[in-house]
């Protein structure tokens, strides 16, 4: 069997070096992987740019291209994904009614299980399951953070006036 | 309706009537500028309405003597800590602790079985409720009175919030006219696209800084299930700071990326109204250039980032994917009209903007019909 987990860290590990929150997504339909993808929020300075969001356009492609009704087709897909689905995600998953969803490590911060349960608003829900290869998706996520984010405004923090600039005013 | 007796033919499916769609519109633009209504934040009801209640033990001291070093001795050996508002002295009544925490025990002998010395100084015991959170608000403070003296922070910026006079006049009426604007964009909408049938959810992007609308959106999910309005907003919202991952189903006007024919309907309806966005500047640029011109800084500080320092104008609550969207893009305030019961993220299902491990929160008002 394929490690599609492990192709999602790989996506995951490549959006790092890009300067991307590393999280890595793969959708895999009877056995196959039908989209792959990783976070792209920087370089399209989309914050909803997450994985997740971009293997749904992915899929809504590979359908077009193959004249396939999206709907049922994403009704028979497993996601992989590095990190817990955000609370944004997790309900985009749910209105697809997807299958199932498998992730690497919880997501404290915005996580559609975690934080809030977005299983309680929405009626279809899948299955949801936290895989063994946590601790790597977090290693990432932490080596990302322990960089400062280059695409982020400065702080507004306010120079305090030194008396030359006073004097200049 | 006795459908049941209608013949089996199948007639060809009525279309719905377009003037309807037109007539609902036409109400809520009129309304949006003829109300008078203020507009009203949306929080979570603990803050607004009448405090929940909980019950709990009161002791009575026999010597008034009795009183500081009871409390003391209770705060080491009986400390409250989810009921910290709650002052532990009534005159010579003391609040003990929830009814709950004594288990199969009498209060006496709960006491005793956390210091001997609590066995001689209370001469009865009482169940009282009491308000359970911490009031919020001056209203909700007066409330507690009825119930026992409570600790109160009074929050200057909470109260004003929850006052009709938020917003001035002035602030309110802009409000009201950016939302006519994305009732505008509705109505374009639905006199130009042929599938529309229903009111579509619009979102209106404006910067206040500048008093400018930066982007609009309308839904497209039957298109594209995720392509809602909000969605489509942000992603306009990113092309005006050279990023966006959407390509556009039309052509759009490069400074605002609204629809070419939209934009000049808009401004011929609404000549008073400023479009288009603050310039994007990537902060790389002045990094490499630090001995710039304080300008060029300035420019630098003040360039829009994702939707920092936005606001929001939506038809309808934004659902639960859309509301973390804005969250994500750190817009500052949303303003909607109607809610959306189904699957609403700032109001109907869940509020976002109260969770408080979110990294970012913004402040949501509704009230425009």
């Amino acid at each position: 069997m394929i490690d599609f987990m492990r192709q999602a860290l790989e996506l995951a590990k490549s959006a790092l070096n890009t300067n991307e929150v590393p999280v890595g997504c793969v959708f895999v339909r009877n056995g196959k992987i039908v989209a792959q993808s990783k976070n792209s929020v920087n370089e399209t300075r989309n914050p909803t740019r997450h994985a997740e969001i971009n293997c749904i356009d992915e899929v809504l492609n590979y359908c077009q291209d193959r004249n396939i009704e999206y709907r049922s087709f994403f009704e028979d897909i497993i996601v992989y994904v590095t990190v817990e689905p955000c609370i944004m995600c997790a309900a985009a998953l749910k209105n697809l009614n997807i299958k199932e969803v498998i992730y690497g490590c919880a997501n404290d911060r915005f996580g559609g299980h975690t934080v809030i349960d977005v299983g309680d608003i929405y009626p279809n829900s899948y299955s949801l399951t936290a895989h063994s290869h946590a601790q790597e998706a977090m290693d990432l996520l932490k080596q990302f953070y322990k960089g400062t984010n280059p695409h982020a405004p400065q702080e507004k923090v306010k120079k305090k006036k030194t008396k030359q600039d006073e004097e200049k005013l | 309706m006795d459908g049941s007796l209608l013949p089996a033919i199948q007639e060809p499916p009525i279309k719905k009537i377009k003037p309807s769609t037109n007539m609902t519109i036409n109400f809520y633009l009129n309304e949006v500028t003829s109300s008078k209504t203020p507009l009203k934040v949306v929080l979570n009801d603990d803050i607004s309405e009448s405090l929940p209640l909980i019950e709990v033990y009161t002791g009575h001291i026999q010597n008034p003597k009795d009183i500081s070093k009871t409390v003391l001795l209770l705060n080491e050996k009986l400390p409250i800590k989810e009921l910290q508002h709650l002052k532990r002295v009534k005159k010579q009544d003391i609040f003990l602790c929830p009814i709950t925490y004594t288990n199969e025990m009498t209060i006496q002998e709960y006491l005793k079985s956390l210091d001997d010395s609590f066995a001689d100084i209370f001469d009865s015991f009482a169940v009282i409720h009491v308000p359970k959170q911490p009031p919020k608000l001056k209203k909700q403070f007066e409330d507690t009175k009825e119930y026992w003296p409570c600790n109160f922070h009074p929050d200057k910026y909470l109260e004003k919030l929850f006052s009709d006079n938020f917003f001035t006049q002035e602030e309110s009426n802009m409000h009201r006219k950016y939302m006519y604007i994305a009732l505008l964009n509705a109505k374009w909408y639905v006199m130009n696209d042929a599938s529309i049938h229903d009111v579509p959810n619009v979102t209106l992007v404006v910067d206040p800084i500048i008093a400018s609308v930066v982007a609009v959106a309308t839904d497209n999910r039957k298109k594209h299930p995720t392509q809602h309005s909000t969605m489509l907003a942000i992603d306009n919202v990113a092309r005006t700071q050279n990023g966006g991952a959407w390509s556009p189903d039309c052509e759009l006007d490069e400074e605002t990326m609204i629809p070419n024919s939209l934009l000049q309907c808009l401004k011929a309806e609404m000549p008073e109204i400023n479009f288009g966005h603050r310039k994007f500047k990537s902060n790389r640029v002045t990094d490499d250039n630090n001995s710039g011109t304080e300008n060029n800084e300035t420019s630098s500080l003040d360039s829009p980032y994702l939707c920092t320092g936005y606001y929001i104008y939506m038809l309808r609550e934004p659902c639960v994917m859309c509301s973390m969207a804005l969250v994500h893009a750190r817009a500052k305030r949303i303003f909607f009209c109607v809610d959306n019961e189904r699957d609403g993220g700032l109001k109907s299902k869940v509020k976002l903007q109260t969770v408080s491990s979110l990294n970012h929160r913004f402040e949501v008002f509704t009230g425009f019909l």
